[in-house]
Order: C-alpha cells, then structure tokens, then sequence
C-alpha cells in the first residue's frame, strides 16, 4: 500500500518521464486545496484562481528539478504562497505589517459596537457573527501569521510541514500560529465577554 | 513574554498536537485555570470556525484553461531547456539556495 506522498511521487516521475497527463492528475487532486489556500490570501476569487493556475503552470515548468526530498504538496503550496505574495506585489498592495495589527486594540475593532447591540446573548453568540469576526481578523493579519494559521488549521499540515513550505524553523511556526490566534481571540472577546447586563 | 502568555503559547501547541512532551505537565495544568480554559475554549472556536467557512469554488472553465496552458508549454521537461538549476530538491530551505530558473520560479517574490 502507498502513502498519498508516495502516490504523488508515482506521479511526479510520471510527468518527469514526459506524461504530461499524470501532471492533469495532480492538478485535479490539488486544484481545490489550493485555491482554499490562496484565496485566503488573495481575497477576490477571480485574482485567486489566476494565481492558482500561475501557480501550476510553475510548478509543471520546476517539476524536473523536483527531487522528492519533501512532499510534493509542500513544495507545491510554498510555490502557491510565493506566487500569491508576488501576485499582491504587483498589484500594489500589501498585506497589513504586524505594527499595525498590534496597533489596533480590541477597542479599536469596528463591528465591536454593533455586535453589543444585538438584544439577546444567543443571538450574540450566533455562528454567523463569530465566522464573520474571525474571518475579518484572519483577513487583517499580517501575511505570515494568516498563512502559518491557514496551513495548520485549515489544510491540516504539521509544524515540520509548515517550516518547510514557509522555509522557516519551527519554533517561528509556533510562533505565528500562537500569535494569530491570540489576534483573533482577541477581537472575539468583546462578543463573548461583554456582560449582558452592560449591553444596554 | 509574560507567565500567562507562555502558558497559552503552550495551550496553543497542544491545540495542534506540537507541544513538548516537556511542557505538557505546565500546559495541562494551565487547563485547570480560567486564563487557560478561555484559550483552550477559543483556539478550538477559531479552529471550528475557519474549517467550517466555505472557499470559493474554482470556476466551470478553469481545468480546461489550464489544460490548454499546460499543453503549449513545449519542452517544458526535457532534460535540459537551457537553464542549470539542479539544486531544488523541495527542502526547507530549497528555494532560497537554489539557482537558476527553479528557484526564480519557486520563489518569484526574488525574481
């Protein structure tokens, strides 16, 4: 029985060997997880499948040098991280530099008024509104935080998988994973500590 | 880094299954404790959260886009279109110590 890194390795020395067909394969297996991966960085969907595709057309041209050392999805997501980073370089934008997300206080989170308006603590508590506020502190991290978190908690990957598409130490993994959950902890407190009975 | 903080940054690897086994004793004590509780509580909310959003979905023409791509990049794998890079092996630090066009390409930011 073959692990699915070594099916992935059957595959990428298929397309080595010039079967261009086993490479479709890849694409069809990772064309979802990635475009997951990259539209948390690039948010518009369209800008996002744009990178995806960069992102294989990359990965089809590199792939002879690729000698399996690590996982092909590693190296195919640390291709994707660096093309959506390029990507948002070029177009002028940044993602938001740690200063200014330490900068902002809990007090300082916009919606932290109208979410204490809601009337009653379940309605405060609602999914929606909790998805809507981690969703937007994820989208205000600083790029490396909002990675590292979106590898561990959405694609699943370990530490050591982490330090290798973001060519970091692990230590620094922990790091970033502790220090975005701590951000978007924070901006959840206000919907669920805020007294009821200081609401009105 | 203050007491609390290290205990939660502790919480937060055993969240993940990544704590030391020498800081497991001080973290699942920690647990016992409102600080650590809240986090414990709070890590796994966010985690919840983010896996149960919705990615967008990749648009009806993308395979075929990429397909017909894929099929005019000629040569693309022959043993040698004309660059020396021999270097990338997918290792941590693969990118940023190869040459050559593997590296441009795996790491474009540097290009």
């Amino acid at each position: 029985m073959t692990t699915e890194r070594e099916s992935d390795q059957l595959l990428v020395e298929r397309v080595q060997a010039g079967d261009q067909k086993a490479f479709d394969l890849l694409v069809s297996k990772y064309q979802r997880r990635l475009m997951r991966l990259v539209s948390r960085l690039v948010h518009d969907p369209a800008e996002a499948e744009d990178v995806v595709q960069e992102t294989f057309i990359k990965a089809y041209r590199a792939l002879r040098h690729f000698r399996g050392d690590s996982a092909f999805y590693t190296w195919l997501y640390r291709i994707g991280i660096n093309t959506a980073k390029n990507y948002l370089v070029t177009q002028g934008r940044r993602a938001p530099t740690s200063t200014e997300t330490d900068a902002e206080g809990a007090e300082g989170f916009d919606d932290a008024d109208s979410l204490r308006d809601i009337n009653t603590p379940e309605s405060m508590l609602a999914s929606k509104q909790i998805a809507h506020t981690v969703n937007a502190a994820m989208e205000a991290l600083p790029l490396e935080l909002r990675t590292a978190i979106v590898l561990r908690e959405i694609e699943g990957l370990s530490y050591e998988e982490i330090s290798e598409v973001m060519a970091c130490p692990i230590g620094t993994v922990r790091s970033r994973i502790f220090r975005a959950r701590e951000v978007i902890a924070d901006k959840l407190r206000p919907l669920l500590e805020f007294p009821v009975d200081k609401r009105r | 880094m203050d007491t609390n903080e290290t205990l939660r940054a502790h919480i937060s690897a055993l969240v993940d299954g990544e704590l030391p086994q020498a800081d497991a004793e001080l973290a699942l004590a920690a647990l016992h404790e409102t600080d650590g509780k809240v986090a414990w509580d709070r890590y796994h909310l966010i985690r919840d959260t983010l896996r149960a959003t919705p990615a967008p979905a990749l648009s009806p023409g993308f395979a075929e886009q990429l397909a017909a791509r894929l099929a005019a990049e000629p040569g693309a794998l022959a043993p040698d279109a004309g660059d020396s890079a021999d270097s990338h092996n997918g290792s941590a630090n693969g990118t940023t110590e190869s040459t050559g066009q593997a590296a441009i390409l795996a790491n474009p930011g540097t290009s």
